[in-house]
């Protein structure tokens, strides 16, 4: 923390340029879209609701560039938006839970999610793994929202 | 459309009962953002089939086919949400250029359905088909522009405020 105390926000780009900061924004959101849509149709699969046709593993296979494409996006333009205000977004809860939730889920992702997408029959812990990476995902973008409102 | 309409939509009890609680407005928000990142990305996954950019291992019937209920439903959580955040503030956004713009939009991403109707019903033909014909490929393309505007413009209207008139900035966020 005390590494923002002596950074003038003033200067930065984000706070001078009347684009500069929707436009992050707008990138952030197409970076999260694309990022939890991809892994939202594993989800949809492991959960046996959508895209049946398809294995998991395909699903998992397929879409894997396409997510990291889209987190990817997210993760450069969250923090171009977090160095706008650090000092505010460090005290405020709701980026605090969203932050906890946003750690969860890619090591979710990547770890547990990946290993039972591409299992051979991954049975009842599939829907188990859908529906927590379902609730890990909302809650980072709930808790991105709740930023201006705490 | 008349300023009182405007006004009347806006002050009924259950859209002030939104726009003045602490919780709903942004809970609404979010699941508007929530219906985003489940309908947005996927209708960018069908587009990017049907330009064999991805998901090229899948058959374009599946992928098509298969979101498309998904698509519906964040299609109508994301609208319903919206409709109720303009709602509860109609008379705040009414004048905005921004919302104008999106509503525009949205009016050619109706116009695009109708035109490319047939390609999105017939995509059994595509499977079939050895390389993927420009008309679904046009359709794809003007898509994935109409969305990414209906985001901006979007986004955008959270930016303007009216000329002079001294504006509540925390009425106009977002």
């Amino acid at each position: 923390m005390a590494l923002f105390l002596a950074y003038d926000v003033a200067n930065n780009p984000l706070n001078t340029n009347e684009w500069a900061f929707p436009v992050c924004e707008v990138l952030h959101i197409l970076g999260f879209a694309v990022g939890i849509g991809t892994i939202t149709m594993v989800d949809l699969r492991l959960l046996g609701i959508g895209l049946k046709k398809e294995s998991a593993a395909d699903l998992w296979k397929g879409t894997f560039p396409w997510t990291l494409a889209g987190l990817a996006l997210a993760l450069i333009t969250g923090p171009l938006i977090f160095s706008s205000d650090p000092n505010m977004y460090l005290r405020n809860a709701s980026f605090r839970f969203k932050i906890t939730a946003l750690v969860l889920a890619i090591i979710f992702n990547y770890t547990i999610h990946r290993w039972v997408a591409l299992k051979k029959s991954p049975g009842g812990v599939a829907v188990l793994a859908g529906l927590i990476s379902l609730v890990l995902w909302a809650s980072v973008i709930f808790g991105g929202i709740f930023i201006a409102f705490v | 459309m008349p300023p009182e309409f405007i006004q009347a939509l806006q002050n009924m009890s259950f859209a002030t009962a939104i726009r003045e609680s602490a919780i709903v407005f942004p809970v609404i928000l979010s699941l508007h953002l929530t219906g985003m990142g489940l309908f947005g990305g996927m209708i960018l996954m069908t587009d990017l089939r049907l330009l064999g950019i991805s998901l090229t291992k899948h058959p374009v019937s599946d992928i098509v086919n298969g979101l498309r209920p998904w698509k519906h439903l964040g299609l109508t959580l994301t609208a319903g949400c919206g409709i109720l955040l303009l709602w509860s503030k109609a008379a705040i956004y009414y004048p905005n250029p921004y919302l104008r713009i999106k509503l525009v939009l949205f009016a050619l991403i109706i116009i695009h359905a109708l035109v490319f109707r047939s390609v999105y019903r017939n995509v059994a033909d595509l499977d079939r088909s050895p390389v993927i014909p420009g008309r679904a490929k046009l359709a794809a393309a003007l898509s994935i522009i109409l969305w990414l505007s209906v985001v901006t413009a979007g986004r955008w209207i959270g930016y303007w405020e009216p000329k002079g008139a001294p504006v509540n900035a925390a009425q106009v966020i977002n």
